[in-house]
């Protein structure tokens, strides 16, 4: 294992991190077998429900029922799997696009950056939820283009940052030493620059992971997300909005699952990122 | 009554769980008015002496023994509050980096007031009228408008005057002086120098003065403490120590020196380097037996006691009579200086470079000449010195030949074929036979790569690139003619020594063997011992491999060691070309004089 | 100084004109490209064919889009934003009713961030070398996880449903008139001399301030305390401690004026993102502001307030950015003259 690995193992934030997260995949991974019932299912006799260690509970329903019936458990595990969904999916392209921009921008400089960095301008000028929102009347609903949505929005973010880091590497005395000694500019990007820019490009992903699980959220919760027949934990929360008065617990469970979730994916991103800066300090000793 | 003194004062670290020495039982005694130069090279120690003054060592160090007595009371003893009493007002410290040392946010003014408000000068007014005589008493033109000055807008000099200024307002008993020229110009050092001389009679101060630079020490000191390893080996009078040192370490050290090694002769090579402070911890007897040319089995055993030699000159070594049989050797005949120039390896023409700044609004844009006129030639097999201050243009220079950035006007032609387009055959030819070794260690090599990766970069570009065994036979030859072992092929460059990571530079440049190596301030951030490695290793590679270097420098004793021809530059332009011996002996343009001018007379 | 200060913002009202044309083009494409079909969701389901047919050209759907948008644009330029479908009223109208309330919202929201940032950041930099300072930096992380949507839940089911201290929707009791001065309430309560009024709409403003600068302020928080850390480490600090300057003062009057520059740029985008929040907390506290406005046309497809609406943020957002530039630019003194 090199070096590297076995420091960034050893750091506690990543690896409480990255046990949420893998639970997290898990239930996600599994919801099909380890969800009591089908979370679409409907039960009008037992709406509103407690949870099962409340007086009124009842064993069938463990974390009780929402207004139309359907098991709070059920559905926070389905909506795992399209929290992780987006989260994976998003932020993958989010970053691969993002990175590709960053790195040609910061590194051959000219009018190729300049165009990108008015469109980054333009982009940013807008929040987030604002644009997300726009794109969604523009797209249409459904988990796709949720996904895409995010992509859209984020990869500026990835573009930006990545594009000072390369600019910071590109001035070290190697990567000029790369070209004197005859390095194409391929060679010299994918050998010398990357592998300086891929730990802060692993952080930055583990984050946009946290924002896009909070996005789709957000999304649901406003019902521009997924569908309606899909389970999601903003869409759980936007429910039970409601009903706060007769049935809390409808809406704590899928806070707390969003909250585990984004924490998670923050704590792994912070651990990385202080394993990272171990390492460097390390190198640079 | 001495203003500070030393009894075996030790400082230890905790790395690891295990205790290291970092000062051991340092000993010695400034009176008022007095200088003392504290001489070593990096590691050790002597920057440690003066945290332990302060006080603020890093965290896990620790004063564990001995006592620092200031005016008799002891430093080590006192509380914080009585400690900060002292700081700024009966102590002062001149910082090393003056630009990072001011706080950039805030004016001159405003910092110069806060600090003399400190001192307990009430009225505004007051405090102002003292300031500006300070700064007028450094030497500082215009100093009212220099208090409305932020930081960054002066110059290193001006910076390193406003802080010696601040030093002195508070008529110190005792001033200590931490490097404080290392990171400025030849040119401005002399001065900065003589300020201090001139502001520490002034005002009788007691002045610790720390320095690498053993010339430097020996203009400005009266006592000369030499430091290795950690421990004071050698104490005395300047001239008693200069012209008659007990120690083995004070002599080689000068014979290292560039600057005071005799001419014709080649500089001392001192075997590997100081251990570092883990090696330390597991060494015993004299620490610099390993590397000392005269030492014998008894010094290995215990650690020699300090023996003193005449009145106030004492050295830790049994056999100091022997110190003085260490002499240079005289200087090969290959290595002189002074080849035949054969054929013509590298012609440059009449080159310019000019930059544009960026246009503002309103402001029209402006143009900067950065290269002049320059026009020199190079011949195979020759090493030319090209010195100037910064700003001079000399790695702009380096960056044109080299092809990483269109000259404006000018021809540049590299082994008969003319480059000065950077096409892609340009770039082909330079490929094959220009390379760089750059100045700075630490970012020059990829930390990411192994050893033998880096040196071997250059078989990893094109289009056939070589096969990993080819690659790792080669890499083992080049460490190997670079006079370090093959086991550090498979390291990275932060397991390495800053002497190690500039041979590998070294190599990475040679592996396809140039004709022509551009070598950007290598030797400028290494101690003297080091230093004199490297420069006989190129001399010796020059031989074995055949090729011709620009050595670009602002040192000016490197460059006669080295150089058979030196080119002078100047605000972009070469004002004076022609053999070493002929440009030191008689110095034709004013800069060239002044140059050689700034070099620390000795004693 | 001021000379450079307003060049700056000469600079950036040019920069921001070819901006927002590009953003209100974006807008435009994008709305155009939907799903769904505006003039059909504008009329009654019985309608039929030929009668939606007669709607689309009525709202110059048939023609090609470059032709809308720069009809569109030379309407904007005259004030003209177009009439919301929904509301039959004017578009641009409906924006400058709502927006005073999402402006006054969101300034007090970033004025209890920055305090929380400024008082939280020193806190936990206080806190560095104490065994509580992975507590205190692991306590920010889980702040900073808490989006502000679920700040505004937690604060609505805390303080509104569980411990019934504070109202929770709307801006201000419906027993009272609202006075329409400049549509900021705070600022036309007191005009009026009505302190009740004032009260109540400060409670009725209180949960959903605080839950957006409880969500925004731990970032701050953070980079504040990483910047103090960065600064500790240069020169001049220990430099300052040889001249026998105390920690406090260090801390204080050096450290916290350099650590504040980077903690700013960051501060300008998290405000940027306050901004977008409100529209969350606005629809969880029924708030009537720009935010509602802009959900409901969501729901509506009624483009022109979408449009205009999204305008209006993207305006709020470059001007916040503005702001933070011209800061920054008075408190770092190297980017003063060129």
């Amino acid at each position: 294992m090199s070096p590297a690995v076995s420091a960034t193992l050893r750091s506690g934030r990543v690896v409480i991190g990255l046990g949420l997260v893998l639970f997290l995949g898990m239930c996600a991974l599994l919801a099909p077998l380890i969800a009591p019932h089908d979370p679409a299912e409907q039960n009008l006799l037992s709406i509103l429900l407690p949870p099962a260690w409340s007086p009124d509970g009842n064993q069938e329903f463990p974390f009780g029922t929402d207004s139309l019936g359907r098991c709070i458990l059920s559905r926070l595990i389905y909506g795992a799997r399209t929290a992780m969904v987006v989260a994976i999916v998003a932020s993958l392209g989010a970053m691969l696009l993002g990175s590709i921009l960053g790195h040609v921008c910061g590194y051959f400089g000219g009018i190729v950056d300049w165009v990108v960095g008015r469109a980054v301008d333009v982009w940013m000028s807008f929040p987030p939820v604002i644009l997300s929102l726009v794109l969604m009347v523009g797209l249409g609903t459904g988990l796709d283009k949720v996904i895409m949505a995010i992509i859209l929005v984020d990869w500026t973010r990835f573009c930006r940052v990545l594009r000072s880091e390369v600019l910071v590497v590109t001035q070290r005395d190697y990567v000029t030493a790369a070209r004197l000694l005859g390095f194409t500019h391929w060679q010299t990007i994918t050998r010398e620059i990357l592998p300086a820019t891929l730990p802060l490009l692993i952080t930055l992903l583990s984050l946009e992971m946290a924002v896009a699980v909070v996005v789709e959220a957000i999304l649901s919760f406003v019902g521009l997300g997924v569908r309606a027949d899909e389970a999601a934990w903003g869409q759980m929360i936007a429910d039970a909005r409601q009903y706060i008065y007769q049935s809390p617990w409808n809406l704590l469970f899928p806070m707390f699952a969003i909250i585990i979730a984004v924490s998670a994916f923050n704590l792994l991103g912070d651990g990385l990122r202080r394993a990272f800066d171990v390492r460097l300090a390390q190198l640079a000793r | 009554m001495s203003v500070l003194e030393a009894r075996d004062l030790t400082v230890t670290a905790r790395m690891s769980g295990i205790a290291v020495p970092v000062l051991r039982e340092v000993s010695f005694r400034l009176g008022p008015g007095r200088i003392l130069g504290v001489v070593g090279e990096s590691g050790a120690g002597k920057s440690m002496i003066g945290r332990a003054i302060a006080h603020l060592l890093p965290s896990g160090f620790a004063i564990t023994g001995g006592s620092l007595q200031f005016e008799g009371r002891n430093l080590t003893e006192l509380r914080h509050r009585q400690r900060r009493e002292l700081l700024g007002r009966a102590i002062s410290f001149i910082p090393q980096g003056p630009l990072s040392a001011l706080n950039p946010v805030r004016t001159i003014g405003r910092q110069f007031d806060e600090h003399l408000a400190h001192l307990g000068i009430r009225r505004r007014e007051e405090r102002r009228e003292r300031a500006l005589a300070m700064l007028s008493a450094a030497r500082l033109s215009d100093p009212w408008r220099l208090l409305e000055r932020y930081p960054h807008q002066l110059s290193g000099g001006m910076c390193q005057r406003v802080l010696i200024a601040m030093a002195f307002a508070s008529n110190p008993r005792l001033v200590v002086a931490d490097e404080p020229t290392t990171a400025l110009d030849l040119t401005i050092q002399a001065h900065i120098v003589e300020l201090i001389a001139q502001m520490q009679q002034q005002h009788a101060t007691a002045l610790v003065f720390i320095t690498h630079d053993l010339r430097l020490a020996a203009h400005l000191c009266d006592e000369i403490m030499v430091m290795y390893a950690g421990r004071a080996v050698e104490y005395g009078p300047t001239r008693a120590v200069l012209s008659a040192p007990a120690h083995p370490y004070t002599r080689c050290l000068q014979l290292a020196n560039p600057a005071m090694c005799p001419q014709g002769r080649a500089l001392y090579l001192l075997p590997e380097q100081m251990p570092s402070l883990r090696e330390l911890a597991r060494m015993s007897g004299c620490r610099f037996a390993p590397r000392c040319p005269v030492a014998t089995q008894e010094c290995l055993q215990s650690e020699p006691p300090i023996i003193s030699h005449a009145a106030n000159h004492w050295a830790a070594c049994i056999r100091p009579q022997v110190t003085l049989q260490i002499v240079a050797q005289p200087a090969l005949p290959g290595a002189i200086p002074g080849a035949i120039p054969a054929r013509s390896l590298l012609q440059v023409e009449n080159l310019h470079k000019r930059y544009i700044t960026a246009r503002h609004m309103l402001r029209s844009a402006t143009e900067i000449s950065a290269v002049r006129n320059a026009e020199f030639g190079i011949a195979a097999n020759e090493f030319v010195g090209l010195v100037g201050e910064s700003g001079s243009g000399k790695s702009t220079l380096a960056k044109l030949l080299l092809g990483l950035e269109p000259p404006s006007a000018g021809r540049i032609v590299l082994d008969g074929e003319d480059v000065t387009d950077c096409s892609a055959h340009a770039r082909q030819v330079r490929i094959a036979t220009v390379q760089m070794v750059f100045q700075d260690p630490q970012s020059a090599l990829n930390p990411r790569r192994r050893v033998a990766s880096i040196v071997t970069q250059a078989m990893e570009a094109g289009r056939q690139p070589a096969a990993r065994d080819e690659r790792i036979k080669r890499a083992k030859a080049l460490l190997s003619d670079m006079g370090l072992s093959a086991e550090l092929a498979m390291r990275y460059p932060a397991q390495l020594s800053g002497g190690q990571r500039q041979r590998i530079n070294v190599a990475r440049a040679l592996c396809k063997v140039p004709k022509i190596l551009v070598a950007d301030e290598v030797v400028s951030g290494l101690d003297v011992s080091i230093q004199a490695q490297l420069l006989q290793l190129l001399l010796r590679l020059r031989d074995e491999f055949q090729f011709a270097m620009l050595f670009i420098s602002h040192d000016l004793s490197v460059v006669r060691h080295l150089c058979s021809r030196v080119l002078v530059m100047y605000r972009g332009e070469i004002v004076e070309q022609g053999p070493t011996e002929a440009i030191f002996a008689q110095p034709q343009h004013a800069h060239t004089r002044a140059l050689l001018s700034a070099v620390p007379a000795e004693y | 100084m001021l000379p450079t200060v307003l060049s700056l913002l000469g600079r950036r009202l040019i920069a921001a004109i070819p901006i927002l044309l590009l953003v209100s083009a974006l807008l435009f494409c994008v709305l155009r490209v939907l799903p769904v079909d505006p003039a059909a969701m504008s009329l009654p389901p019985s309608a039929t064919i030929a009668e939606i047919e007669a709607q689309r050209r009525e709202m110059g759907l048939d023609r090609p889009l470059a032709l809308q948008y720069l009809i569109w644009l030379q309407r904007a330029l005259h004030g003209e934003f177009g009439r919301s479908i929904h509301y039959r009223r004017d578009a641009g109208a409906l924006v400058a009713e709502t927006l005073p309330a999402t402006l006054e919202l969101a300034l007090t929201a970033m004025a209890i961030a920055g305090t929380l940032g400024l008082c939280g950041g020193l806190f936990l930099f206080r806190l560095r070398g104490t065994p509580f300072e992975t507590l205190g930096d692991l306590s920010s992380m889980l702040l900073l996880s808490i989006p502000e949507f679920l700040w505004g839940l937690i604060l609505l089911f805390l303080f509104g449903v569980v411990l019934p201290l504070l109202p929770f929707t709307g801006r201000l009791s419906p027993s009272f008139m609202r006075p329409n001065i400049t549509g900021f309430l705070l600022l036309d309560t007191l005009l009026v001399w009505r302190p009740d009024m004032f009260w109540d709409a400060l409670t009725h403003m209180a949960l959903p301030a605080v839950a957006l600068g409880l969500a925004f302020s731990p970032m701050i928080m953070r980079v504040l305390r990483s910047s103090l850390f960065d600064v500790y480490v240069e020169d001049f600090i220990a430099q300052a401690r040889l001249r026998g300057i105390s920690e406090m003062r260090i801390l204080l009057a050096h450290a916290l004026k350099n650590a504040a520059l980077p903690t700013l740029t960051l501060a300008g985008v998290q405000f940027g993102f306050l901004f977008g929040g409100t529209l969350l907390v606005e629809i969880i506290y029924s708030y009537p502001g720009l935010g509602n406005l802009m959900v409901d046309a969501v729901r509506n497809a009624d483009l022109p307030i979408i449009q205009t609406a999204g305008l209006a943020y993207c305006v709020a957002v470059l001007l916040i950015n503005t702001a933070v530039d011209s800061l920054y630019l008075v408190l770092n003194p190297k980017l003063r003259e060129r």
